[in-house]
């Protein structure tokens, strides 16, 4: 019997997404399964960006709250050293002070904070919410609003909240985050409310919600697959956006990356535990179709970015 | 292709004689569709139905079970490409190589890693499952003693002879005939001389061939020389090349029949880096390996690598469920309110993200429903008043908590009166419907 | 076409209460008002019904044959509340159904009541955790609980398999499954075995405003493989009848002359089918 190469194309492709002003970085595009470049065409490589926040980060572990010290108790510098010394290719800006049981801090304070980071960097910026529909709400028009002519990536918008945060990145000309909570037609259903309201289908990144590896990775990465089939075989318009992988902030909440070794040393070392944590869950959400990760540990981007290397 | 459970009735003697330990012919077509008995249990099926039935029941990814006894890894049979289509049948082995040319006691250390491996990640036994020893050195007689003294030290683990010298394979071999290993090895070059040895030693043959087409050619020479267990390596050694050769090779096993290439792959990820390596391994547990070859096994990279096949093999028709018991969320007080739900672990997962959101120190009662979600286990019967009653009782949560208030999923609102009347002394609350609404209702509760 | 009549489900509120109060009022208005819609069969859903099921039963099946000359389906987990239901069942207004039996250990004792009481029973194809993955995994279990039905000494003709019906908002792939599973039922046994779905559930959690169009096609999309029963809203399941030439010619891709009609019929097989994604807005897109 011969052997052929069973080949497979797609009549859909993944939107490309350009972000950034000065320095712009593009993810998605792919007409193929994700790295399937025998096969279809990849023309961009997944973008990683750079975790950091509004309020120093009481609630990451040691493994990971060390790296910042010094710089994390102000968001100016955190985004400076993340762009200068880390190398950055994106900085996420997570708004998590404004959350009202944190700091409860003002639209405005948000975009002062907003506007001291796009003002120190270069690089795109995401910047998100502290996760509060009604409080994103009030924070992310004003942010956009500071963030106007930067291309910048806004989010999270959900179900109950998509309405305002979408007409502001609509009207300040950036992306936008689509969240649903790891279900497939309700990304899609979100994703058609946006479009019905006028916003472009071509400048959203899809959020179906991430989880960390051994806590219900196995969910993220079906909805991804099934999203990305959908877009690929199916050619369904609305599902084409490329996906986000919000990996740090689910990983580094987990048993996993905070039990110490001498407490559990069946696990082995902490530090290295938490670091392939994060790396994998990255690598692993890659494979099932994310374009864009938010990560925090730079031992796991640099792992993440030679695995990347290795299958470009 | 495969046949429907019932056209392989219509070829089975229908005469319900129940031989085969099923009720009728149909119940065991039924059964050997879902390749869940072996039409050997039937005494009486005619020669030629035997004939069409044993083709077309012949999974496309042939199954073959590396190693004996307890912790023997059953391979292949495989059914999809995409795991939300269908559970992946067989989770990968991993396995470390040792080399003949390291010294005693780095091959001891890594003996101890293989067999202080095994860690237990929700109910499962998880281990480093097989080695891989490696006549680096070319000398047949240094990779007879790694063998034995392999095979005295780990006589339960899985092993595979690495070499294409078939003199080293013979020696090495033997040690662990009858136990199920691997010959890894056979070339187009040495592939008579080495089948001889893997039959001798009833090994498997591990074929290594430099690209997919050679790899199909050497997979029907090793048939055709009379040998069917095999294992597949196509010579993939890059990141981008294990993704491409991995899809094809299933793609064509599944999709186009292609029986050269339906054997299980291994999958060679060494690396120089522990950390990095482990990731090239995350790509083949994902991405279609049956065996991942490593080059180290600290405790951490095996935690993060076994929880990864776990999840990557997870049923997605058989909800995850989570352990019944009372989980505290933040620290707990006997003031604190005691929330309730069942153990599918998406609804733990994401009640519990809810109830952590909320920064309200909480009790969280997951109850075994079989990890069935609160409306479909309320309507199975399996979340019932009387139930939820005696799990409340039992759990001792009684001596933890002074208050005697029980919050309840918005859902089975209905289930009030119920609960209150067999869990005597206490108060039912009904909480939102969906938990996202949690976080508001905890904070107003505790205000 | 058998269609049981799935009103009188404790779920719904009105219907929760009059149970509670034993209020016969809203009960048999329900199932008179499904009896003239053509259902051949009443389903009386009375819950888990731990407590008092007996009695409740009863009084269910005496309230609705006072009003309805109609047999009814019995519809609870709770073993003794369908045996009590079953000894007043009225049999001069045909055989009693009882719903369900599976292939859970739990349930297999239903099977024992069909037998004594000679009625029908429905065999849910799912098994002790999980649901099955698709019509081959349905039809083994099937085989299952026929062999079992028959150990217990029930008629395989008065046992209706069940493949379950589960949500397209959630499971869209169970949908086009389970078509084919009906398909399969029947090809278990000569002559062929009988088939039921719980028909709504298959709309379940969609919005309002589409629940209908869902129903109507999805079981139009069932008959036409040969369904022999539905447990359903027989108002509903009259409209589909009537729509039923139209649906065909839609489905066999010839034109009709209500273009508006003929677009959502489409876009509701293309979601049924798997071809696209459902989202609660499908029909806007």
């Amino acid at each position: 019997m011969a052997f052929a190469e069973p080949k497979e194309a797609f009549p859909g492709q993944v939107v490309p997404v350009t972000i950034g002003s000065e320095i712009q970085e593009t993810f998605g595009g792919e007409n193929t399964l994700p790295f399937h470049k025998f096969e279809g065409s990849v023309p961009n490589r997944p973008l990683i960006a750079y975790e950091i926040q509004d309020v120093p980060p009481e609630d990451w572990p040691e493994t990971v709250r060390k790296v910042y010290e010094g710089v994390s108790d102000d968001p100016v510098k955190w985004a400076r050293y993340c762009e200068d010394e880390l190398k950055a290719r994106s900085i996420a800006l997570r708004l998590v002070g404004t959350h009202p049981d944190s700091k409860n801090l003002s639209a405005d304070d948000a975009a002062t904070v907003v506007k001291g980071v796009l003002d120190a960097v270069k690089v795109p910026i995401i910047i998100m919410g502290s996760n509060h529909v009604e409080k994103d709400a009030e924070v992310l028009p004003r942010v956009a609003e500071v963030a106007k002519g930067r291309n910048c990536i806004i989010g999270k918008a959900q179900e109950k909240n998509y309405k305002t945060i979408a007409a502001a990145a609509m009207a300040n000309d950036h992306k936008l985050i689509a969240m649903s909570e790891l279900d497939i037609n309700l990304s899609k259903q979100l994703n058609i409310l946006l479009t019905q309201m006028g916003f472009s289908r071509e400048k959203i990144i899809t959020d179906p919600m991430c989880s960390a590896l051994g806590y219900g990775l196995e969910y993220t990465y079906s909805v991804m697959e099934r999203i990305r089939l959908a877009a690929l075989a199916q050619n369904d318009e609305v599902m084409q956006p490329p996906m986000l992988g919000d990996v740090g902030m689910y990983v580094w909440k987990i048993k996993e990356t905070q039990a110490p070794e001498d407490v559990l040393p069946e696990w082995g070392s902490l530090e290295e535990r938490g670091i392939l944590w994060e790396a994998m869950t990255a690598t692993s959400l890659m494979l099932a179709g994310a374009e864009l990760l938010i990560m925090r540990h730079p031992r796991a981007v640099e792992y993440t970015e030679r695995f990347i290397d290795e299958l470009m | 292709m495969a046949l429907t459970g019932v056209e392989i009735f219509k070829l089975l003697p229908k005469t319900n004689c129940k031989k085969c330990g099923f009720p009728t012919c149909l119940a065991f077509a039924m059964k050997l569709a879902q390749r869940q008995a072996s039409l050997d249990a039937c005494p009486d099926v005619s020669e030629e139905a035997k004939k069409i039935l044993g083709e077309a029941s012949a999974p496309p990814i042939r199954p073959i079970t590396f190693g004996t006894g307890d912790k023997a890894v059953k391979m292949g049979e495989e059914t999809v490409l995409f795991r939300h289509e269908k559970k992946f049948v067989n989770p990968n082995a991993f396995v470390l190589e040792i080399k003949d040319t390291e010294d005693d006691a780095t091959v001891d250390s890594k003996l101890n890693d293989v067999l202080t491996s095994e860690i237990n990640r929700v109910g499962q036994l998880l281990r480093i499952d097989g080695i891989c020893i490696t006549n680096e050195s070319g000398d047949a007689g240094k990779l007879q003693s790694l063998a034995e003294r392999i095979a005295q030290k780990a006589p339960e683990v899985a092993v595979m002879v690495n070499t294409e010298n078939p003199d080293a394979a013979d020696a090495a071999l033997k040690p662990f005939s009858g136990k199920n290993p691997i010959l890894y090895g056979i070339t187009e070059a040495n592939a008579e001389k080495m089948v001889e040895i893997a039959k001798a030693n009833k090994a498997i043959a591990g074929i290594k061939a430099q690209g997919l087409e050679a790899a199909a050619a050497l997979t029907e020479k090793v048939k055709g020389l009379g040998l069917e267990d095999i294992v597949i390596d196509s010579g993939a050694r890059t990141a981008s090349e294990i993704l491409e050769h991995n899809t094809y090779i299933r793609r064509a096993a599944l999709k186009k029949n292609f029986k050269p290439l339906g054997y299980p792959v291994i999958n060679f990820v060494q690396r120089d880096e522990p950390m990095y390596e482990a990731l090239v391994a995350g790509l083949g547990v994902c991405k279609y390996a049956s065996i991942v070859v490593m080059s180290s096994a600290e405790k951490w990279k095996n935690l993060a690598l076994f929880t990864l096949r776990q999840n990557i093999y997870t049923d997605p028709q058989v909800p995850m469920q989570v352990e019944q018991k009372i989980y505290k969320i933040g620290e707990p007080t006997p003031d604190s309110p005691l929330l309730i739900t069942t153990n599918f672990s998406l609804t733990y997962f994401i009640v519990s993200g809810e109830v952590e959101n909320s920064k309200v120190p909480a009790y969280l009662a997951v109850m075994d429903c079989e990890g069935l979600s609160v409306l479909t286990a309320w309507a199975a019967g399996k979340f019932t008043g009387s139930k939820i009653a005696n799990f409340i009782k039992e759990s001792g949560i009684e001596n933890e908590i002074k208050h005697r208030e029980l919050i309840i999923p918005g859902y089975v609102a209905i289930l009030s009166g119920a609960i209150e009347e067999k869990l005597e002394g206490w108060k039912v609350t009904v909480g939102p419907r969906e938990a996202n609404a949690l976080p508001a209702f905890l904070r107003q509760k505790v205000a | 076409m058998l269609i049981i009549g799935e009103k009188l489900s404790i779920i719904a509120k009105r219907v929760r209460e009059a149970m509670m109060s034993r209020d016969k009022g809203p009960i048999q208005e329900i199932a008179r008002k499904q009896y003239e819609a053509g259902a051949g069969m009443i389903d009386a859903n009375i819950g888990p019904a731990e407590d008092g099921g007996e009695e409740l039963m009863e009084w269910m099946v005496t309230t609705i044959q006072e009003a309805v000359p109609l047999p009814v389906c019995l519809d609870t987990t709770n073993y003794a509340a369908i045996e009590a239901g079953l000894k007043v069942h009225n049999n001069d207004h045909g055989i009693a159904m009882i719903n369900s039996t599976s292939n859970d250990p739990e349930r297999f004792p239903m099977l024992e009541l069909a037998a004594k009481y000679n009625c029908l029973i429905i065999g849910l194809t799912v098994g002790k955790g999980g649901l099955p993955a698709d019509e081959e995994e349905r039809a083994a279990i099937a085989a299952e609980i026929m062999a079992r039905a028959m150990e217990y000494g029930v008629p395989l003709e008065n046992l209706y398999l069940d493949p379950l019906v589960l949500q397209i908002a959630t499971t869209q792939d169970q949908a086009i499954k389970v078509i084919r599973a009906v398909e399969m039922f029947q090809q278990l046994n000569d002559p062929p075995m009988k088939t039921v779905v719980g028909l709504s559930n298959i709309s379940n959690g969609c919005p309002k405003h589409i629940r209908p169009i869902l129903n109507k096609y999805y079981f139009l999309m069932l008959e036409r493989v040969g369904l022999t029963a539905a447990i359903a809203d027989p108002v509903e399941m009259k409209e589909a009848m009537e729509e039923k030439e139209l649906f065909e010619k839609v489905l066999q891709g010839q034109e009709i002359d209500d273009k508006e009609k003929m677009r959502v019929m489409k876009k509701t097989i293309d979601v049924i089918m798997g071809n696209t994604l459902y989202a609660h807005s499908y029909l806007e897109m």
